[in-house]
């Protein structure tokens, strides 16, 4: 059975610009997979190959086995919120919905319907000339709801959006995987996602660099760096670590820095020797410091360095985890 | 295809598009009839083209001028020609065009579903300018003495041509409109052409009226008199099949254009 979106061996190319490079990966029913990578990193091409808007130079980008093209009722398959996607200024939000609607087939009660589910029923009959970045965001996730899709696909969805938006995007995303959806969700900040994703694709350069689970990459970020630690003992605490084995550095007259040290080794280290601290600081990688060596530490002309140990079928998510 | 054309005509009619090039389609249309009442016959007795040379009225009575008078609308197939540019590139110019190939990816199937589209609106404008054309120029004429019954029945011979005329400069529209996405180019060149270079190209070579897309209309119009030939032109289903090449030709251009084009 094929994945409810497959991209193998995708390249397009603008003129000179690769813009994506032999790219493959994965996106399973029932999760939210995050496709994750800097600006300018192909990741609105790939999304707009996918969905027929821009041909494709080289290889394949389908929805459960057929390009989107091929797809028989296009808009109650696959749901898109994409960027510089726009409205007519001088139309009302709810007859935008209408001509999608009738276009596609869909029964007009679903106008309404949506509107209230993306919390836009009282302004339906505003012209969207007049809507905020915000409201026109969701305008467009209406848009792709309107066919009750099983497959969603967002770029940059929260663009725009106020907390209390992002927050309730994140449940709507979360609910969607849980009804055996299928979610791809583009960002460039993974921190946005954490909360969100269950499997990521990262991507640099249009090329693939990682596509692995949210649990797995977090397992990379959790590894300590050392201890930052503030202490009035500065000079007993230095004749004791030079007693040891250990790197450390001291920061100001009260402060220091002991690499690779955890809290379960100096805490108790403390307590034996009696040695009075203010501050106890535990550094270790964050989710997103990873994202950013992954991505800026990518380089684009040694494509054997990670896209090729992960891009096989062998590391799709889904049953792994 | 009937979804896509419902689609489409839910989209323009929300819209000022529709209302504003019929309004000012009435209203210059307006003021041609007033033009013929307050122009003298020239000697041909036929209404409009002669000199004004003292204020007064002239009431039509002669089939041609009361046929002049029921078809004064004609020119308004600019707006139908616009009508159907329009359709198009204000899709490009609000970046709606996203939208509407998302729901409808077969691009060709999008322009096709334009097109039979725009000839409704465009014989529904020529039905529309008629209408108004017959109760303005009839009220004016029965207050002016002339015979609104007349008027009436020029109708049939004035018409069908004007109608089916309307319908192919929207299809032609279309096509222009597909070709040349970009809405300000498109319109400078659609009224660039029909205003200013079809002129200047027929009075360089006279020979050339027949061929250009206002000659074809013209013999097109002619429908129910077929009096074509009379002035060089074709006859009308001749004029008829050639606006519906020029139409269906930039149709296919733009569609050919369009599938091709990636749209980010």
């Amino acid at each position: 059975m094929p994945s409810a979106i497959e991209v193998h061996g995708l390249s397009k190319r603008f003129g000179p610009v690769h813009a994506v490079d032999d790219l493959s990966f994965e996106v399973a029913e029932g999760r939210v997979t995050g496709f994750l990578g800097p600006n300018g990193s192909g990741k609105t091409t790939t999304l707009r190959v996918l969905l027929g808007l821009v041909s494709i130079t080289k290889g394949t980008a389908t929805f459960s086995g057929k390009r989107y093209v091929d797809l028989d009722h296009p808009v109650r398959h696959v749901g898109a919120v994409l960027e510089a996607t726009s409205f007519h200024p001088s139309r009302r939000a709810e007859d935008h919905l209408k001509t999608v609607a009738i276009g596609a087939g869909i029964p007009l009660e679903r106008v309404d319907e949506t509107l209230d589910l993306v919390g836009l029923s009282e302004v339906a009959r505003q012209r969207v000339g007049k809507f905020s970045l915000g409201m026109r965001q969701r305008l467009q996730l209406a848009t792709a709801l309107l066919g009750d899709p099983q497959i969603l696909i967002l770029d940059e969805p929260s663009n725009g959006l106020d907390p209390q938006g992002i927050q309730w995007l994140r449940t709507f995303i979360r609910h969607q995987a849980s009804i055996g959806h299928a979610v791809l969700v583009s960002s460039h900040l993974l921190s946005e996602m954490e909360e969100t994703v269950d499997d990521v694709v990262i991507v640099s350069h249009g090329k693939l660099v990682l596509q692995t689970t949210l649990a797995e990459l977090a397992s990379r970020a959790g590894t300590s760096t050392g201890m930052r630690i503030r202490t009035p003992e500065m000079a007993r605490l230095i004749t004791l670590l030079n007693a040891i084995p250990v790197a450390y550095r001291q920061t100001a007259p009260d402060m220091m820095t002991i690499d690779g040290a955890t809290p379960e080794w100096f805490g108790p280290f403390a307590a034996q020797n009696q040695i009075v601290l203010y501050e106890l600081v535990h550094d270790r990688g964050s989710l997103e410091d990873v994202f950013l060596s992954l991505t800026h530490g990518f380089d684009a002309t040694d494509p054997g360095l990670m896209g090729g140990n992960h891009a096989g079928p062998g590391s799709m998510p889904g049953g792994s985890s | 295809m009937i979804r896509i054309m419902r689609s489409e005509w839910l989209k323009l009619r929300t819209t000022a598009v529709p209302w504003v090039l019929t309004g000012i389609a009435l209203i210059i249309n307006a003021l041609l009839i007033l033009a013929i009442f307050l122009t003298r016959p020239d000697t041909n007795g036929r209404g409009g083209g002669g000199t004004f040379v003292s204020p007064g009225y002239t009431v039509p009575h002669t089939t041609q001028q009361l046929r002049n008078l029921v078809g004064s609308g004609f020119q308004g197939y600019l707006f139908a020609l616009l009508l159907g540019t329009l359709l198009v590139t204000s899709e490009f110019r609000h970046k709606t065009v996203t939208t509407s190939f998302l729901v409808t990816p077969v691009r060709a199937t999008l322009v096709a579903g334009k097109l039979l589209t725009s000839a409704i609106l465009g014989a529904a404008l020529a039905v529309i300018m008629l209408v108004a054309t017959v109760i303005g120029g009839g009220l004016t004429l029965s207050a002016r003495g002339g015979s609104f019954s007349d008027l009436v029945h020029q109708i049939p011979a004035v018409a069908p041509g004007m109608i089916l005329v309307f319908a192919l400069f929207a299809i032609l529209g279309v096509g222009v409109g597909s070709v040349l996405t970009n809405q300000v180019a498109a319109i400078i060149v659609v009224l660039g052409w029909f205003i200013i270079l079809e002129g200047i190209l027929t009075s360089l070579v006279h020979s050339a009226f027949k061929w250009v897309p206002t000659g074809a209309a013209v013999a097109a119009a002619n429908l129910t008199r077929d009096r074509g030939a009379d002035f060089g032109l074709f006859n009308w289903w001749q004029g008829a099949l050639l606006m519906l090449g020029y139409g269906l030709f930039f149709a296919a251009l733009g569609s050919f254009i369009l599938t091709r084009r990636d749209i980010t």
